[in-house]
């Protein structure tokens, strides 16, 4: 859905060339790696803590199971992920970042996670990773930022187990129109200001509410997941669809 | 849905705050490390699953593997787990449900209810050793001044029923009333003797008149 036939894609408002979105989204996440955690806190107001439990409540994660947290950037998921699956199960955090996976490689050491969690610089469109091999992957806050999401879907869903899951939790177009009214005060008005606050970079957040806007909706992305192979697709807004979570099996 | 995730949330924060400050927290999760206990109260229905690692302890409220213990538990019977010999108790009496080794309910009681916590230490650590204990100091002084309060109210409020709004009877007009109560009980007793003596004279009289007349 992002092909365009002169090859150019959305970085937030601006149409920017395909191979220069990449580099873009680097230099976003490059410049507020550092403070990502406590922005994070700020931003959603502790609410990304209730969105990422009811991730994990859908994961159906077991002990001994193989995940990938892609996108995973500062490893909250991973974190989580590595106590269930146990000593004997594994979790992968990919991140095209290497500044945020050194932030989420060095958090998780402090907290004492290591042993099952493996460390990967990839590109969601092309997964390093044999077919088949995932019994869950999850991709937070990341879809978005993804310059060609079919291309990344596909993607997944090649490296996924039969009988594995995909959750995408990512933002989405609210559900009511006074919180639609509210949410876009916040994002573009109060978040850059917050931004430039905290992390002296009101930029990479002007680009956040922006490619949130861009984001497809719930039934675009279920389709988009469909398209791609995935089935049993359904999603669940949270926060009156300011965020929805989309799982989908591959059989 | 997200409101239960809040309250695990919530939960888990607060076991793994305070773990923070037990200095026996960490020995016991490595005993623990690994293990995932499914339990619920029997009057919530809402189960909890508990996953102890050594670095924390994660409760989530789904959970589609297999725990390696599961327990069901009235709220009653909730502070009396952590006793050994009482186990076996509330199993019989029906109170606990286990499915698994029971020995792991036992450590996990020990672990969510028999934290070590020198508070006046901690409190030392953010604000020094004088004023931290002249806190305690003061606590316990707070608590004991509590306690006498208790007391008090306790007495007065008994008192209150007892004179002022007549609820409850005094000690008096118990002691009274079952005095009362034995005297009516004794005197039921004589009254039923005479009856019964009445009755058997009457009956002698009756059998003897009786006999004197088949002799005539
Ligand atoms: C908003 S963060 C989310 C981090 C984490 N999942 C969370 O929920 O807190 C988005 C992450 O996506 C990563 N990202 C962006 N484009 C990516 C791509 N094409 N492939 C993999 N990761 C990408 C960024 O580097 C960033 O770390």
């Amino acid at each position: 859905m992002q092909e365009n036939p002169d090859n150019t894609t959305h970085f937030g408002f601006k149409t920017v060339e395909e191979d220069k979105k990449v580099e873009l989204v680097a230099d976003v996440f490059h410049s507020v790696a550092a403070k990502y955690d406590i922005m994070n806190d700020v931003l959603s107001m502790g609410i990304h803590r209730i969105w990422k439990r009811f991730t994990i409540d859908c994961s159906g994660v077991r002990q001994g199971q193989k995940v990938l947290d892609l996108a995973g950037g500062t490893g909250d998921l991973t974190a989580k992920f590595s106590r269930i699956v146990g000593t004997k199960g594994e979790v992968v955090l990919a991140d095209i970042n290497d500044s945020m996976l050194k932030v989420g490689r060095t958090k998780l050491r402090d907290m004492g996670i290591e042993g099952n969690v493996s460390y990967v610089q990839a590109n969601a469109e092309e997964l390093p990773f044999p077919d088949n091999h995932f019994d869950l992957i999850t991709i937070a806050f990341g879809l978005r930022n993804v310059t060609d999401k079919d291309k990344a879907l596909a993607s997944i869903y090649r490296v996924l187990k039969p009988g594995g899951r995909l959750l995408v939790l990512e933002f989405s177009k609210p559900v009511y129109t006074p919180v639609e009214k509210f949410y876009d005060f916040y994002s573009f008005n109060i978040l850059p200001k917050l931004g430039k606050l905290i992390a002296n970079d009101s930029e990479s957040y002007q680009y956040l509410a922006e490619s949130i806007r861009m984001h497809p909706d719930q039934d675009t992305l279920k389709e988009m997941m469909n398209n791609v192979g995935f089935e049993g697709t359904e999603y669940f807004n949270l926060s009156a669809g300011i965020v929805a979570l989309h799982r989908g099996y591959k059989y | 849905m997200p409101l239960t995730n809040l309250l695990c949330g919530l939960l888990e924060t607060g076991v793994n705050q305070l773990h923070q400050l037990d200095s026996s927290a960490v020995s016991k999760r490595k005993q623990l490390n690994g293990t995932i206990i499914a339990a619920s109260l029997k009057e919530l229905k809402l189960p909890l699953y508990f996953i102890i690692s050594e670095q924390q302890v994660d409760v989530l409220n789904k959970f589609e593997g297999e725990p390696d213990c599961t327990i069901k538990v009235s709220f009653q019977a909730l502070n009396k787990l952590q006793d050994n010999r009482q186990l076996t108790q509330l199993i019989k009496s029906g109170e606990l449900e286990v499915d698994g080794d029971i020995q792991l309910v036992q450590q996990f009681a020990m672990l969510l209810t028999d934290m070590q916590i020198d508070w006046e230490e901690h409190l030392s650590q953010k604000v020094g050793d004088v004023i931290a204990h002249k806190f305690f100091q003061h606590a316990k002084k707070a608590v004991q001044t509590t306690q006498t309060q208790y007391k008090r109210i306790e007495k007065q409020s008994s008192l209150y029923l007892t004179e002022e709004v007549k609820v409850a009877p005094s000690a008096l007009e118990v002691a009274y009333f079952s005095d009362q109560v034995s005297r009516l009980e004794s005197d039921t007793e004589q009254l039923l003797n005479k009856i019964n003596n009445k009755l058997e004279k009457q009956l002698n009289d009756l059998s003897q008149s009786k006999v004197l007349a088949d002799k005539k």
